[in-house]
């Protein structure tokens, strides 16, 4: 295939070329044939180097001509002393003319030689170049398969990431109702029994009593004395009250556990209904805020998805809702199921959202929020969950006339 | 590079005119050729020319013979100016002792010249030339044109420049033999030592310039 050979070592084309290189293109014996015309068979061409290149050598007595193509003598013509000078001179200057084409031609041809050896290197090397560069892209061809999916392995990370956090931040929030929430029930039933355990002093007390005497008389002045009618009546409803706060904490506690395994919640068919009411229950804790929440549920098909990631998406939205609103804060949740679709329908009568905000609502890190009060990824993790499970979310709002979250969800069967 | 050749008594120096096309390169060298009276005086070699345009180079040979006996051959090549043919010019600048840069005047060639400069200093990187030292003037082209550069200018940029700046009309051969001496100066200079023309040769710098260039100057 090398075709070139580009190890050739070429002769650099403005050297100084001897009387040998510059007859190699030309005819000799044509040449010695002219000469011998005008000079007969009695003359010699000499190299600087005193080599004889045409006609023989001379004996007696003999002229010498230099030949200058150029500057300098690169040979010499030898003749006998008698030949006329005339015939001497013309074949003096046929051979300079002759030898100065000779210069040219070799000149242009070693130049020329030189340069395409010099442009067919420079190709090979930008055919190098675009060879590596084309082997690159076949590399990346062959592995972008492979890249893709890796790449959305880093992605799927850190949205898994995304949806820590903002679970936690919700966590964070709600920590501090659910603690009041908590620690209200556990309270009242702690008083309710150090009381009761009085009570059972003053019965104690009684059976005391009851023991020595024998008298009716005595033992229902000592009853009366002890109160004990009002202590049976309040006792019964301080174990009422206590048993009615324990199942509230153990309602909230379960509650809670909904929320807790959001990762990993597995695929499971059930009534959105239910997540709502929870979702609405646990917001309900947050005690910052008073506001009114009506539900309006019809009935529901059952919906196959991941239950504790859809009841992050209700209490997202309804924590939101219930920052936005002020006093007489009235936030209404509908529930419909239409065309194969479940529609939740969050409303709120707050502030509403302007246009500008509107626009960037479910861009990550967007918040209106103070630092430490929002991640601002709250309906971005909403969104992709929504995404996630095929539906769709929209936020309407208008500046002073509130929000509606319409949220819908197809029914797979 | 130059060749010293001890054996024969000969020093081969080569001087390159390098510029933009149609700057006036060979007209500087067809100028010399008519304006030189050295000792002796090759014809002026035209190479293949198309529309008057340089293909391959042109070449004109002067010689001048040293007190002592050494000759001195300058062989004076020009590239051929034309963005093309590049790779002609790396050759033809190859081994070069010394070089006249030609700049066009007009102001209308200026990024032409700009761009000549900077391939010069490319191709003599690329052929093992150090820039920096290499002797070289630079001369500028065509004063007698309107809408050109003025001196004052050209002077201006390039006064923080190590190279001597001629104004030249070469096709009236004004400039054309004092650029040239200017080169053969710095040439003198930068070879002196090397070849101990002074010490063993016994030319000086000014009988040098005289022997190329003739009495006339």
């Amino acid at each position: 295939m090398n075709e070139f050979n580009e190890t050739l070592p070429l002769a650099d084309f403005d050297r100084e070329m001897t009387l040998h290189e510059l007859l190699s293109s030309i005819n000799i014996e044509s040449l010695a044939s002219s000469i011998e015309i005008l000079l007969g068979d009695n003359y010699c061409l000499k190299t600087s180097n005193d080599e004889v290149v045409m006609g023989r050598l001379l004996t007696g007595e003999t002229r010498l001509v230099e030949i200058r193509p150029e500057l300098e003598s690169v040979g010499c013509l030898i003749v006998e002393k008698n030949i006329d000078d005339k015939l001497v001179d013309a074949v003096r200057k046929i051979l300079e003319l002759l030898l100065k084409s000779s210069i040219r031609y070799l000149m242009a041809s070693d130049l020329h030689l030189q340069t395409v050896q010099s442009d067919y290197h420079d190709l090979k090397k930008k055919h190098q170049a675009l060879q590596e560069s084309e082997d690159r892209y076949k590399d990346l061809a062959e592995n972008l398969e492979c890249r893709v999916a890796e790449q959305v392995k880093t992605i799927d990370r850190a949205q898994r990431q995304l949806y820590q956090a903002e679970k936690l931040a919700s966590v964070g929030q709600l920590a501090a109702g659910v603690a009041h929430e908590i620690n209200n029930p556990v309270g009242f039933i702690q008083s309710n029994l150090a009381v009761s355990k009085k009570y059972v002093e003053d019965f104690f007390l009684f059976s005391e009593i009851l023991g020595k005497e024998d008298d009716v008389q005595v033992l229902r002045n000592a009853w009366k004395q002890l109160d004990l009618d009002f202590t049976v009546e309040d006792f019964k409803n301080l174990i009422d009250e206590s048993l009615d706060g324990a199942k509230r904490v153990t309602k909230i506690v379960s509650q809670l556990k909904e929320f807790s395994n959001v990762d990993h919640s597995k695929v499971e068919i059930i009534d959105v209904n239910d997540r709502i009411v929870t979702a609405c229950n646990i917001a309900e804790l947050e005690i910052n805020k008073k506001a009114e929440l009506i539900q309006s549920l019809s009935t529901l098909p059952g919906l196959k998805c991941q239950s504790g990631q859809l009841s992050q998406v209700f209490l997202n939205i309804l924590l939101n809702a219930k920052q936005a609103v002020g006093v007489d804060g009235r936030i209404v949740v509908t529930s419909l199921y239409r065309d194969g679709n479940i529609i939740v329908e969050i409303s709120d009568n707050g502030p509403g959202i302007s246009a500008d905000s509107l626009s960037r609502i479910f861009d990550p890190f967007y918040t209106t929020k103070d630092v430490g009060e929002g991640t601002g990824l709250g309906l971005t993790v909403s969104r992709d969950i929504i995404v996630n499970h095929d539906g769709d979310i929209v936020v309407e709002s208008k500046k002073g006339e509130g929000t509606t979250v319409r949220i819908s969800l197809p029914v797979k069967t | 590079m130059s060749e010293y050749d001890e054996l024969n008594k000969k020093l081969t120096l080569k001087l390159v005119f390098y510029g933009p096309a149609l700057s006036g390169k060979t007209t500087n060298l067809t100028r010399l050729h008519d304006l030189l009276d050295p000792e002796l005086k090759g014809e002026m070699m035209i190479l293949e020319t198309k529309n008057d345009r340089t293909l391959f180079f042109d070449l004109l040979p002067l010689g001048m013979t040293t007190p002592t006996g050494f000759f001195i051959k300058l062989k004076l090549f020009t590239v051929p100016g034309q963005v093309a043919h590049d790779s002609t010019r790396k050759a033809v600048l190859s081994r070069a002792d010394g070089v006249v840069f030609v700049a066009d005047s007009q102001i209308s060639q200026s990024i032409n010249n700009a761009e000549s400069f900077q391939n010069l200093s490319e191709n003599a990187a690329r052929v093992g030339l150090d820039f920096e030292t290499m002797p070289m003037v630079v001369q500028f082209n065509k004063r007698d044109l309107p809408d050109i550069q003025t001196e004052e200018e050209v002077n201006q940029r390039w006064k923080s420049m190590p190279w001597e700046l001629f104004f030249s009309c070469a096709l009236q051969g004004d400039g054309v033999k004092e650029t040239f001496a200017g080169l053969l100066k710095a040439l003198y200079r930068k070879i002196n030592a090397d070849y101990k023309l002074e010490q063993e040769h016994q030319l000086t710098e000014s009988e040098f310039i005289e022997g190329v260039i003739g009495k006339s100057l």
